[in-house]
């Protein structure tokens, strides 16, 4: 009778033993899963483009800033006479960022002395080719990059 | 059949009429009979439902996958990073799928080569066999097709060298591969095309061959080794007895798959480049590397004809003789030892072995 | 003297040619050319310089087809003279008709001065076009030999060929930019001819090794410097060593000014070292190397800087903080390419890391001034970035081993289900006897 006892309370709490262990493990697998579904704050993952987190009134006319696409350094700029443009900032020649110069109106790279138009072409010094040109877009106040 | 009872409460009483509805009796009782008998050999049973488990495993992690992966060749590799890197256990996820893939490929072979040594291919199990031979190729499809999808540079050019194999066949084979391709090289239109071999086409057939096994599995039962057969041997429930012993590798597997993710994560490798030149030492996955190798050392030409031609009717050749073992093997089909065919597997076992060995070693001309 | 007669030969007969009648002093200037007779004229000379298949004779008519002067509507007798209306052989070759023949060497940059040297007649076809070419050529190495009677010297038609004339900006001129260095060398690369002029003749075979070459001819940047870039084009003479670093300098603007402010700049002055040249060779321009600062078999400074002096010194300082910034950005980068491969983020760090990659392009431009201390000051910020961002690396690496301590709670929990599923399978049984 004892030992039937026993026996009994010993099923009892492996069964117990059994449903919670694999229960948790249960849990274990869906915690993962759960936290899948949720997306991340972050953008969604484009190369093709990129929203700055830059307001198009932050950029001034005839000047401009150096800011990332895709681990990249792109030159945004308003030309002097207020339109918005976007060119690769990594100098043709030996790949140094450049910038913009407001009182020549022109991108130059401080490297060896490169200058561009505000169109990328390379007009002086050692750079062989222009800066690739990537198109600008306004959406509501945040500004827009993308491969052109 | 009906048997709802009055003392069940109103959670009993509900689902006593699903059961009824379901007809749970015959399931149940089905589950009841069936038994699996007890021998030396009784181990390898258990391959088959781990096989089944991890493809469960394969479409589950390819079903949440899906929701962030995008199939074109601008963002493909971008959405696998984004995967990898910024969604919550993205990394998790991705990496059981990749290494859930290649173990899930080994487990069938293996499973495979119990079936084939044990002699269970023979009457009445033909079919079981043809269809398990059917879904063998199947994977082998899944992987080849899964490993273009994150668009890599390793990736992008095993698939050229891949999908170049059938345009050796004669006479239909240019068109195959441009067909496979979707155009006469390996582009974005690929991966598209890939994709959608890889979540539709391939799912759809899987399941409908799955499905077949498994009930002709059910069906015949077990298949005993013909060293057992005239023996006396003890059988087990498969209800609960076999089960919970399948569940304990299940859970080992489950624990191996998130050991390997989280020590060796899949890697990302770099997004493919198609005007680049292939970087040296490309190779597709591991089930490959003997065929991939093997291509490598046909000279030429043979007797006339193009070497690689001679390779893949080859190949095609032996897939053909895989997927007909139960009809060219006589013997096994009148319950007689065949040693000739153990000869010829471990032949071809050996062959396959001895090339994915060559084909692992570092190129001799490797880049500095 | 003979030279004085024979340009005012050549002027006279340009002049018929050019005129078509009565001698005037400037034909050009007075707006006659093109002739309007010229259809008629160049069919005259064609014709039979055509059909007589004579290697002498025929080709110059074939080639001329082609040559920018027969399309502005000049015909062989505004070079040769002579009377191109005719098909009288005699008639038309007639010397009191200003015929001419083949011009002599001597004779052919002031033939081609009567047009190209008239501003007011150029000026109808390519306002843009200078006229200075013959009063430049005469500054050159080639027109004072010339004017002292060596008539192996390069002329226009050397360079520019006589018969198949084709506009600089025609890629199949031979004054094309990238076919320059070659038309050079077909009298530069002559050893025999150099000989007797005691010049060089391995100049165009050291130019091929250079960056110039390789960028003009490789990477096809016209802008690249080729021969006439430095020497000058008509006036081609070497730069004089004063001048060396201004040569260079209209391309490498900041060079030039560092070395201008550097120590350097007098030394080499009062020394007679031809500035850039000295450490980078004139025709033989090769990539630049952090090594050209050690004092291995690349090193330049030990050539003058005795070891212990102050100058090698600061040449083994400027060596060891570029170098040091060169290891780290490449080490930085490689750690943050081995995360982005196992699938981590890197893009933000990687932009970071650019600027250190800046920072030493920068440092080399710096060594120019060749003062240590500036060198020191631009390394110093590329290897805080290198520092950063290798760190980031190494952070991205730990954060993948996190996720082990997620594993471990889970594997825990497999651990026990798998515990209880053993237990339970215990008491299950040996299963039944058949």
């Amino acid at each position: 009778m004892e030992t039937a006892t026993t026996e009994y309370s010993r099923r009892r709490w492996l069964t117990f033993l059994l449903g919670t262990s694999l229960g948790a493990t249960l849990v274990s697998f869906l915690y993962p899963v759960l936290r899948y579904l949720v997306p991340p704050e972050t953008s969604e993952p484009s190369l093709s483009e990129v929203e700055l987190d830059v307001k198009a009134s932050d950029i001034a006319p005839n000047s401009g800033r150096i800011v990332p696409f895709s681990g990249k350094p792109v030159i945004l700029f308003r030309t002097a006479a207020g339109e918005l443009r976007a060119l690769t900032a990594t100098c043709t020649h030996l790949a140094c960022t450049v910038q913009y110069r407001g009182d020549r109106s022109d991108i130059w790279c401080a490297c060896h002395n490169g200058v561009y138009d505000t169109n990328g072409t390379n007009i002086s010094g050692p750079p062989p080719r222009p800066l690739t040109r990537l198109d600008v877009a306004v959406r509501g106040e945040k500004i827009v990059i993308r491969r052109a | 059949m009906s048997s709802a009872a009055p003392d069940r409460g109103p959670l009993g009483a509900a689902l006593a009429w699903v059961q009824d509805r379901i007809g749970w009796e015959g399931i149940a009782h089905l589950a009841e009979k069936k038994q699996v008998p007890i021998h030396r050999y009784t181990i390898y049973y258990y391959l088959g439902g781990m096989a089944l488990f991890l493809f469960l495993v394969q479409v589950a992690t390819g079903i949440l996958l899906l929701l962030y992966y995008r199939p074109s060749a601008s963002e493909a590799f971008e959405s696998v990073q984004y995967i990898m890197a910024e969604v919550p256990f993205g990394w998790l996820i991705r990496s059981i799928h990749s290494w859930g893939a290649n173990i899930f490929v080994g487990v069938i072979v293996a499973h495979m080569l119990s079936v084939f040594f044990l002699r269970a291919y023979r009457a009445p199990r033909e079919m079981t066999w043809i269809t398990g031979a059917l879904l063998l190729f199947l994977a082998l499809g899944f992987g080849f097709s899964g490993y273009l999808l994150p668009w890599n540079t390793l990736a992008f050019f095993a698939t050229k060298v891949g999908t170049d194999v059938p345009a050796q066949l004669p006479g239909l084979g240019p068109l195959l591969s441009r067909i496979l391709r979707g155009g006469s090289d390996v582009t974005g239109a690929t991966l598209s095309r890939f994709y959608g071999i890889h979540v539709a086409i391939l799912p759809a057939i899987t399941t409908v061959l799955l499905g077949a096994h498994v009930v002709l599995v059910q069906q015949k039962g077990m298949s005993v080794p013909l060293s057992v057969e005239s023996k006396k041997y003890r059988t087990m429930k498969f209800v609960p007895d076999f089960l919970l012993r399948d569940a304990v590798g299940w859970l080992v597997a489950v624990g191996l798959l998130a050991a390997l993710a989280a020590f060796f994560p899949w890697e990302l490798g770099v997004k493919a480049d198609p005007f680049s030149p292939a970087p040296a030492g490309i190779r597709p996955e591991w089930y490959f590397l003997s065929m991939f190798q093997g291509l490598k050392y046909l000279p030429a030409e043979i007797a006339g004809v193009p070497g690689e031609m001679v390779g893949v009717l080859f190949f095609g050749l032996v897939g053909a003789v895989l997927v007909l073992v139960p009809l060219l093997d006589r013997r096994a089909s009148r319950g007689l030892p065949s040693p000739w065919w153990n000869r010829l597997a471990v032949l071809a076992l050996i062959g396959a072995l001895v090339l994915t060995i060559l084909a692992l070693r570092p190129p001799p001309g490797a880049a500095p | 003297m003979r030279g004085a007669l024979a340009a005012a030969a050549i002027l006279a007969g340009a002049a018929l040619a050019l005129g078509q009648s009565a001698p005037k002093p400037k034909p050009g200037a007075s707006g006659a050319a093109p002739p309007a007779a010229a259809p008629a004229a160049r069919i005259g000379c064609v014709t039979c310089h055509l059909a007589l298949d004579d290697a002498r004779v025929s080709p110059p008519a074939k080639l001329f087809a082609d040559d920018i002067h027969a399309k502005s509507g000049f015909t062989c007798a505004n070079c040769h003279g002579g009377d191109p209306t005719t098909e009288d052989m005699d008639a038309a070759h007639d010397a009191k008709k200003g015929f001419r023949g083949k011009p002599k060497t001597a004779d052919v940059p002031a033939l081609c001065g009567n047009c190209h040297a008239d501003a007011a007649l150029i000026k109808k076809y390519n306002p843009s076009q200078r006229v200075d070419q013959l009063s430049e050529y005469k500054t050159s190495g080639h027109g004072k030999a010339l004017a002292k009677g060596d008539a192996t010297v390069a002329t226009c038609i050397s360079c520019h060929g006589a018969h198949g004339i084709l506009p600089v900006k025609d890629s199949r001129a031979p004054v094309f930019p990238t076919r320059i260095a070659q038309t050079c060398n077909r009298c530069h690369g002559d050893a025999k001819l150099m000989a007797d002029h005691k010049l060089p003749s391995d100049v165009y075979a050291k130019y091929a090794k250079s960056v110039h070459f390789e960028a003009l001819t490789k990477k096809g940047d016209l802008s690249s410097p080729t021969c006439n870039s430095c020497h000058g084009n008509h006036g081609a003479a070497p730069p004089q060593v004063a001048s060396v670093a201004n040569v260079c300098g209209t391309c490498h603007t900041i060079f030039a000014d560092q070395f201008k402010q550097s120590p350097h700049a007098k030394a080499f002055a009062d020394m007679g070292l031809p500035g850039c040249v000295t450490c980078h060779e004139n025709h033989e321009i090769v990539h630049p190397t952090d090594a050209f600062l050690s004092t291995g078999k690349d090193g330049k400074c030990s050539a003058c800087h005795d070891a212990g002096t102050e100058g090698a010194r600061a040449a083994a300082a400027m060596y060891r903080d570029i170098t040091a910034l060169k290891t780290a950005t490449e080490k930085a980068r490689a750690a943050l390419e081995r995360e982005a491969e196992a699938g981590m983020l890197v893009a933000k760090p990687q932009f970071e890391l650019s600027k250190a990659e800046e920072d030493l392009t920068k440092a080399r431009a710096d060594v120019h001034l060749f003062r240590p201390y500036e060198v020191q000051q631009t390394v110093a910020g590329g290897l805080t970035i290198a520092t950063t961002a290798k760190a980031q690396a190494a952070q991205l690496a730990r954060e993948r081993g996190f996720r082990r301590k997620g594993l471990g709670l889970s594997l825990v929990l497999i651990g026990l289900s798998i515990a209880a599923l053993v237990a339970k399978i215990r008491t299950l049984g040996p299963g039944e006897k058949p």
